[in-house]
């Protein structure tokens, strides 16, 4: 279905390309007096004169004001409507140009498929923002094209590898390096190298590094923020704790959470908790899981990439700590295997749960789902609490999502207009007011190390100034190809304790043999990785 | 010679190739759509097709003789199409039955009996998701009304429920194919035995033993075969239930291919896993073809 209707694209746009150069080579040709015969219409004349059929209005144009000093000239009212014997006056190429130049012609369609189309205040954003770009560049057209967030890396990946897809695709940090690597991306070096210099350092250089394969660049970055706690404020007042006061370290945030766990209606059943997280296989549970292990002072894997260090007593502790909130302190809804990032959102805004981990996102979706839920009094942000007693550079995980180009693009050229508009501090500025994302650009999210001050309105928002102020401490999860298998590895395994099959310590244990065994391509013959 | 046989020869030949000639452009159709990406996948499985290193390996299936999730989406995968395909025959004889009892009102019945079956299995897996959320479900919502003290069932989270769970949807989904299939067969057998066996004194135990059953046995044959077939390539409703969670304790194998395929990107390993699959189904679906041969 889509490869036929890209096929029927593909025809219109070279229909668009070929017809008007085909035509583009008018017949040099003097201003000439025409007597209109039968069977003769105004685009027609045009068309046969002045190679253009969409040239007439200055037939009109001219055979008017021919008439307005000689009456034998007629006098065109509807350019529709031509009588025979008329004397019309064809102008030169020359004049016709000077009158009425010929809209350029729609040279170029792209498609652009973006996950946030189906998110409606994103759709709004980027709905009023592709016309911007058009009216800029007019030989461009852009064509929207919504994905669901769970289902497109399967769907481009499909796609590219069938030799389609859409032009221009977003994709988040869970699989970016997986496109990156598998070569599904067309390389953008050439057009960056006739870029001024300096030109990459407009973004935070992380961020520009995944980026890279083999001293190759496939794309821009987008977005970038930091996972912060979001938690209601009245649900904390009404559980007597200080709506202004949320926990900073993780002893805090099962206390307070015990306490927000409570039976609301007075039915003896609880019906609301503290903490409600993404708990099934998601894309988006590696960005709720990292920031405990990063503020235990743990991580996935050795800096090398080339084993699991989820062996590390850190690791175990944040993992156990994890675990236990759902199995220990009870302070997670049901169901907790089963909840991806929307299901959570809804229990958000429907109050069921007091606090979860979100970020510039949060925001705007949550009046989408509950439009009682009083945003500007209740959301409350905070940086994610800490373990106690120590201090780390990085205590949370930075989320960001790119912008990239298909490698099977035909118009390279245009699709990098495209990507580097989309990218522009001007676009990143517009995600912001519509959207509530934060930028990979430091002078957009700012760069106190550069002098550069975040956009004023990032700095005026009181959700958003704790996500810009979580930036420094916050970092991205291990960047390689197999990322994916290996968080879904760690993510099941998660589940596997949460729900009792198997104990934290032999999950855990279960996870870091696995992701030896994935990592194993990665390592020469002799080399060994540390056991559980 | 004789001059009839000839020609009935002839005759015949020539009716043959017409009829292959009618068949031919669908052979084609299938061997392009179906047997192309088969041919693809199995190479697939032993050499990268879409890569420029082209060497052939047995890697793929040693590491899946080795991976313990395999084995274990296998087995999940084996108790899946047991428990769906048996009870889809028994809850689809159960409702054939009644039907053929033609009780009043019987075009109603009918509809809704085969109404399951009309939606798709994604749709069916997201409205079973939603009348199992622990919170929000109207599942529980009746336990609790019916004064369960815990009425948190988790039934998709909970490890020895979930496969339960995606399998009772499932024989919601899946029965009334069955139950159409025996409805046919019983409907083709012909009333003129159960009188006969009435005159005799039979009962209706006896009746359904010595008549129903014989009778039935070849439909029942085609609905197994059929049934087991699709019941392993069963993909939309788990997916949309469980995802394979909580842990592997529904990760059907069809997840599993599909997880390695377009979420890691493991082409050459996802088509060994789907060739392993695909492997078993047909020597499944020998029989079944075999009995389709016989009888023509």
């Amino acid at each position: 279905m889509n490869k036929k209707l890209l096929n029927l694209l593909l025809v219109i746009v070279m229909l668009a390309v070929l017809v008007p150069t085909t035509l583009a080579a008018p017949p040099a040709q003097e201003g000439q007096d025409y007597v209109v015969v039968a069977d003769d219409w105004l685009s027609k004349l045009a068309d046969k004169y002045l190679g253009n059929p969409m040239a007439y209005p200055a037939i009109v144009e001219y055979t008017n004001k021919k008439h307005a000093e000689d009456a034998s000239y007629a006098e065109i009212t509807n350019p529709d409507l031509i009588e025979v014997g008329w004397k019309v006056y064809i102008p030169s190429a020359e004049e016709a140009a000077a009158i009425a130049p010929a809209p350029p012609a729609a040279a170029v369609t792209l498609v652009l498929s973006n996950w946030h189309l189906a998110e409606p205040h994103w759709e709004k954003t980027i709905k009023a923002a592709i016309p911007l770009f058009e009216k800029e560049y007019p030989n461009i057209k852009v064509e929207l094209q919504v994905v669901s967030y769970a289902e497109k890396d399967a769907k481009y990946a499909t796609e590219i590898q069938a030799g389609a897809g859409p032009d221009l695709m977003h994709l988040a940090g869970y699989s970016i390096r997986n496109f990156v690597e598998s070569g599904f991306l067309y390389d953008i070096t050439p057009f960056v190298q006739k870029e001024p210099s300096g030109f990459l350092d407009q973004w935070y250089p992380e961020l520009v590094e995944v980026l890279k394969y083999q001293d190759k660049l496939y794309g821009l970055p987008s977005d970038h923020m930091a996972m912060i706690l979001a938690y209601n404020k009245k649900l904390f007042t009404e559980a007597g704790l200080d709506p202004n006061k949320p926990p900073t370290t993780w002893d805090e945030f099962v206390d307070y959470a015990k306490k927000l766990t409570r039976d609301r209606n007075g039915d003896g059943q609880i019906d609301t908790w503290g903490f409600g997280t993404v708990g099934a296989v998601d894309p988006g549970w590696e960005l709720r899981f990292s920031p405990v292990l990063l503020s235990h002072g743990a991580a996935y894997l050795t800096p090398d990439n080339k084993c699991s260090a989820l062996n590390s007593p850190e690791a175990k502790e944040a993992f156990k700590f994890w675990v236990g909130l759902v199995t220990d302190a009870k302070v997670v809804p049901p169901g907790v295997t089963s909840q991806g990032a929307g299901a959570v959102r809804v229990q958000f805004a429907n109050e069921q749960i007091a606090m979860k981990i979100g970020s510039g996102w949060t925001e705007p979706i949550i009046p989408t789902i509950n439009k009682d839920f009083n945003v500007p009094e209740n959301l409350g942000a905070a940086p994610m609490p800490v373990k106690a007693g120590k201090t780390l550079a990085k205590t949370t995980t930075g989320w960001y999502s790119s912008w990239l180009i298909n490698k099977n693009t035909k118009y390279p050229e245009q699709a990098w207009t495209l990507l580097k508009w989309l990218t522009s501090k001007e676009s990143d500025q517009r995600w912001f007011d519509g959207a509530r994302v934060l930028s990979s650009r430091r002078d957009v999210s700012g760069d106190p190390d550069k002098g550069l001050k975040p956009y004023q309105p990032i700095a005026d928002d009181k959700f958003s100034q704790v996500i810009q102020a979580e930036l420094k401490h916050a970092q991205i999860n291990p960047q390689l190809k197999e990322w994916p298998q290996i968080a879904d590895t760690v993510n099941k395994e998660v589940q596997n304790a949460f729900t009792g099959s198997k104990s934290a310590d032999d999950a855990l244990k279960d996870a870091h043999d696995q992701i030896n065994q994935i990592l194993a391509p990665y390592r020469t013959a002799g080399e060994t990785c540390p056991a559980y | 010679m004789n001059q009839s046989l000839v020609s009935k020869a002839l005759f015949r030949s020539i009716r043959l190739n017409t009829g292959f000639a009618f068949v031919f452009p669908c052979l084609l159709l299938l061997l392009l759509v179906l047997g192309f990406p088969a041919f693809v996948a199995v190479a697939n499985s032993f050499t990268p097709v879409w890569s420029n290193v082209k060497t052939f390996t047995l890697d793929n299936y040693i590491k899946l003789q080795q991976d313990k999730q395999f084995w274990e989406s296998l087995r999940v995968t084996i108790v899946f199409v047991a428990g769906t395909v048996s009870l889809h025959l028994i809850l689809g004889l159960g409702v054939a039955l009644a039907l053929n009892t033609e009780p009043l009102g019987n075009w109603f019945f009918r509809i809704i009996a085969i109404l399951p079956w009309t939606v798709p299995d994604v749709i069916s897996g997201l409205v079973w998701r939603f009348m199992y959320d622990p919170t929000a479900g109207i599942i529980n919502y009746f336990l609790d009304r019916l004064g369960v003290q815990n009425p948190y069932v988790e039934w998709l989270a909970a490890p020895h429920l979930a496969l339960p769970s995606v399998i009772f949807a499932d024989v919601w989904r899946g029965y009334p194919f069955v139950m159409l299939i025996l409805l046919a067969g019983l409907q083709a057998i012909p009333k003129e035995l159960y009188e006969a066996a009435r005159v005799d004194g039979a009962s209706v135990l006896q009746e359904f033993r010595h008549i129903t059953i014989p009778g039935l046995s070849r439909m029942f044959q085609v609905a197994f075969a059929l049934d087991v077939i699709w019941q392993f390539r069963r993909f939309g409703l788990v997916y949309n239930m469980t995802q394979g969670g909580p842990g592997n304790a529904t990760d059907i194998l069809p997840l599993a291919i599909y997880r390695q395929y377009f979420r890691y990107f493991n082409f050459e390993y996802a088509s060994a896993m789907a060739v392993v699959l695909a492997v078993i189904m047909i020597a499944i679906s020998i029989p079944y073809v075999r009995m389709m041969v016989k009888r023509t």
